[in-house]
Formats: C-alpha cells, structure tokens, sequence
C-alpha cells in the first residue's frame, strides 16, 4: 500500500460512485485504510510470480452457449412492476438533454 | 422442538405450520430475526397436489436476499425496502415443489456484507441463547428461528463463513455445499465468485435430506454443476471407524480462548474413540495471513459491480433529485447504510487501473496459492477440522477485537478456506460455554459432502446436541 488517502480523496471516489459520504464516515474510511494497508502489505509480501489469478474455484467447464430461443418469458408489466416512475411503458426520469 | 424428521411423525401440516407462525411472532421482539412474514393460506392450499417427501408441508425461513415472486424483498437494506420480485430463486421454486411452506423471510446483515448481523436495515438479530449477544452474521436471522425451535429449516447464503459463523454463535448445523452444487439464481448477489447457498438445521439427517431437494444442475446459473446428485441420507452413518481427520493445527494455535481449545481437544479424544485417525496438519503461515485481506479485496471489487445496479430508477426505492444523478446519487446515499458504501469504497479502490493488478489480481493470485495449498493439505484427509469461532458470541457492543491479530487473522475467519476452495464446510454444535454453544467447523474435498454429513452425525452422538433450541418467549 502506498501513502494514507485523506478523507477527501474518499469523499470524492464515492461520489463517483454514485454516493456521498458525510465528514465522519470519509474521516472512518482514513483510519480503517490505515489498518487495511497493513493486512494488504501480508497481501503483497507474498510471491505469486508465474501464479494465474484464480476467478472461480473450479476449471470443470459449466457455461455454454445456449440454443436462441426464448426462454423464461416475462411481461412488460412485470418488467416495470418496480420501477418508481412509470408512464406509457417506459421509465420517467428528468429530462436528460437540457 | 423437533427436527423436520420428528415433526412429520408426531404433527399435521397445519399444527406444525401455525406452530411455527405463532412461536415466529412471538419471538419477535427478543430476536428481531424476521423482515418480512409471509402468508401461508395459499401454500397450504397447494400441497394437495404435492408428493409426500421429507419437506412435505414443512415450515421454512428463508433468508431476505433469495427472490420470492410477490413476496418483498429487501436484502435487509432500505434501498430494496419495496422491492417486489416477479419470480422466485430456483431453490424457492424446489423448495415448494417438495411441499415447504414459507413462513418468514429472515433478517440478514445488509445485502450480505456482514458478520455480524447488526447492519440490517430492521436493526440487529438478538442471539436466541442471549439476547445481549449477536447471532452473528449475514445469515444470522435464519440461524435464530432455527436454534430457537421457529422453524427446523432454513436458508441462507455463505460468500465468507455467513452459514457457518452464525450456526456456531446459535448452536445449529449450518451447511455450505460445494461450489456450484446449488443453484444462485434468484439470490440477491454479493461476491460471485465466493457465494455459496447454505442452510440450518437441527440434525445431519435434515441436512443429508434437504441437500437432495436443492442441490443439482440449473441452466440459469451457469455456474452450477453438472455433477450428480447422491441419496445422501440414504448413505448416512455415523460410524467414522478409519476415516480419517485432519486437525487445522495453525487455528488451534491461534486460539485465544482456553476453554474453546479444551473443548476441541474433548472432541478430537471423542472421536478417535470412535476410531476415527486423527492428525495434525498446518499451512503456510504467511497464507492464513493474507486470507482475511485477500478475501476482502475480492468480495468488496465484485460487490461494488454486482450492486451497481441498486440505483433507484428501474427498481428500489427513489429519492427525489433533479436529475438523474441527482436520483441515484441521493438514492444509494440514503438507500446502502454506512458499512456498505464504505465498502463500495475499498471495492472500486482494488479496482482502479493503477491499483488492479498490485490489489485485486494480486489476491486472486494469493487465492489460487491458497487452494493449492490446501488441497495438498488435504490430500490424505476426508476432513479438516477446528472450532468455528475461537469464543462464544461476542456481546452487541463488543469492539475489542484487534484486527492485525493471530486470533482474528487466523482464528476467526479461517472458513474462508471454504469459499476460496469451494469445498463442502459445515459447522455443527460442539459444545456449551457458560451456558452458550460454540461449534466446529468441518471441511471436506469438493463434492465430498457425504463425509460432512456422517461426521455431524457422529457429533451429534458425541455431543448429545442434536435438535439444540433456545427457550426465548417467556
């Protein structure tokens, strides 16, 4: 780990995120990295040199590429049931071009 | 109370039902284990055309993140408070088949990022044992209404030790099959690569039983395996003469608590007694170090991509905002609680461009070294063995841990092993500490669960604890 973010930096992260933080919870994210940087030093003090990362525990191949049929249909109207804001079958949101 | 075995004998579907539905809402106030209650009228009414089976007509939780068509379901976060799904998880749709009638949906720590379940947007689970204390977390809802006798099945996920933390802190057996071996479709995700479904019950036979309900191939999680199904319980016996048990030596070393290590010392004589060959095994010292953290960087990267979807515009609750960033933004600040987005945080952190290989490649690199490793451990094993949790629940409130310890690098998050591997790992009662149940941990090679399911019934002869409840109404 390299140098101690400061709140800010996570303030701001978040927010591209599509979050906010309050003040107490980006000074929380500082001290928790403080701790988090020392576990993550165990992390890189190991030697994976010539090591492929791992993405699911098994290489037995499960997944294919299925027939193009329609399968396990749903209706429009359930497809919507949870959005907010609907009208006339689509999703309101603000006007997005100004 | 009765596991699911004696409740078919000695019970009606509707007495055992509404048994349940009572004690589920009677116990509510001391556990605070149940989001939603569910109806149970229409169930009951299509059990007419059901086959007779071990989960004929038998009361079941499940935990708040498997999708339940027309039944809320939040994942214990405010952001999900009115979400509504429009068909069921492929368990629930085998779960009914076999004729269970869902009587709640339980409390879980938010969208399953927890151990501890005190994060839930309906406040914490109450340990059925002690009320003072945590059932432990994410499933940590499910664990309750099972340890305190609501219902003698239910779900949960395991992405961490989420089944078998809580079943240790609760006194239940709490079931994490292999990789792939139950389907996730319809579970709300948390870490792909590491969530398993799980379950609670009071006895190996329920156990054996209910993983042939839902374990098996599904086309709609690709990652579910073709491997075939065994009659486990037909298999079941509790007769370990030559088996052969691998002690986690590291983890007992790393045990904090002499009363734990004495325990587990008592159960290692009770089962070579039984003729089981028992021995010592460790493992790279510098790996049980980097497990916690290696863990921690891949669950929170794949979290913060799995939920990017939690927006408040297509589905979930909506805060109102100008724009559409201003929607989202106001949404997921007001809809995730304080853990979760922090969490988010160090999830996007790991995968920065700058950050990605030397963070999140790293641990999936440290992650495959650890699976090799511990399958050269096991080689020679039909199970690896050690307390669940180095003590007994910790108190509501209790911050003591330290964090860059043995004790809770290695004594307390060591059944991670299980979701890095994908190995079957289940937890079963071991014993009483003052009046609260510690459990042990038990893992097996993939595909294996069969040596999971004669070892818990040997424990249950050993420790007497099987069908354990908690009296929590007074």
């Amino acid at each position: 780990m390299e140098e101690i973010k400061d709140p800010a930096y996570f303030k701001e992260l978040a927010h591209r995120l599509m979050f906010d933080l309050s003040d107490a919870e980006a000074a929380d994210i500082a001290a928790e990295f403080e701790t988090l940087g020392k576990q993550l030093t165990l992390l890189e003090s190991i030697d994976t040199t010539g090591v492929e990362p791992m993405v699911y525990p098994f290489e037995t191949p499960t997944a294919y590429l299925r027939e193009d049929v329609v399968d396990h249909v749903i209706s429009r109207e359930d497809a919507l049931v949870n959005a907010p804001k609907v009208r006339e079958c689509h999703i309101v949101v603000p006007k997005v071009v100004k | 109370m009765a596991t699911m075995k004696e409740l078919k004998e000695t019970t009606t579907v509707r007495q055992r039902v509404e048994e349940a539905l009572a004690k589920a809402h009677a116990s509510q106030p001391q556990l605070n284990a149940v989001v939603t209650f569910v109806d149970v009228e229409e169930q009951l009414t299509g059990l007419n055309e059901i086959a007779d089976g071990p989960f004929y007509g038998m009361p079941i939780a499940l935990k708040d993140n498997v999708c339940t068509q027309g039944i809320r379901t939040t994942a214990s976060s405010k952001i999900l408070d009115n979400y509504i799904p429009v068909y069921n998880a492929h368990i629930v749709d085998k779960l009914k088949a076999a004729g269970a009638i869902v009587i709640a949906k339980a409390s879980m720590d938010e969208l399953a990022m927890g151990g501890t379940n005190l994060t839930a947007a309906t406040g914490p689970v109450y340990n059925p044992y002690d009320h003072s204390r945590m059932a432990g977390g994410s499933s940590g809802g499910s664990a309750a209404l099972v340890a305190a006798g609501v219902v003698p099945f239910a779900i949960g996920s395991d992405t961490g030790d989420s089944v078998r933390k809580p079943a240790s802190f609760c006194g239940v057996l709490g079931m994490k099959p292999t990789y792939g071996r139950i389907s996730r479709y319809g579970i709300i995700p948390y870490s792909s690569s590491l969530d398993h479904v799980g379950y609670f019950t009071r006895s190996a036979l329920d156990a054996a039983e209910a993983l042939k309900v839902l374990a098996g191939r599904d086309d709609r999680d690709m990652t579910s395996s073709y491997e075939p199904v065994p009659d486990y319980a037909a298999a079941l016996s509790s007769d370990v003469t030559g088996r052969k048990v691998a002690i986690f030596k590291n983890v007992i070393d790393a045990l904090g608590n002499p009363q734990v290590k004495a325990m587990f010392e008592k159960t290692v004589e009770a089962l070579k007694d039984r003729g089981a060959i028992v021995e010592e095994v460790s493992l790279r010292e510098d790996l049980l170090k980097a497990i916690l953290p290696a863990y921690y960087l891949i669950a929170n990267c794949e979290a913060t991509a799995n939920h990017s979807n939690l927006d408040g515009i297509r589905f979930g609750v909506q805060q109102p905002g100008d724009s559409m960033e201003e929607i989202m933004i106001q949404s997921r600040t007001k809809g995730f609680g304080s853990l979760i987005r922090k969490r988010f945080v160090i999830g996007s952190y790991g995968l920065f461009v700058e950050n990605q290989e030397k963070l999140f490649r790293q641990a999936q690199r440290v992650r495959r070294l650890i699976v090799e490793n511990v399958a050269e451990m096991m080689k020679d094993y039909d199970i690896l063995i050690a307390p669940a949790s180095s003590d007994v629940a910790p108190k509501l409130d209790d911050h003591s841990r330290d964090e860059l310890s043995d004790g809770y690098l290695i004594a307390e998050n060591h059944m991670v092993i299980g979701n890095f591997t994908g190995y079957p790992s289940c937890t079963v009662p071991m014993g009483m500490l003052n009046g609260l149940p510690v459990g042990l941990n038990m893992t097996a090679k993939a595909w294996d669960e069969q040596s999971l399911f004669d070892f818990a019934a040997a424990m249950e002869e050993i420790t007497g604890m099987k069908d354990a409840t908690a009296e929590v109404m007074e």
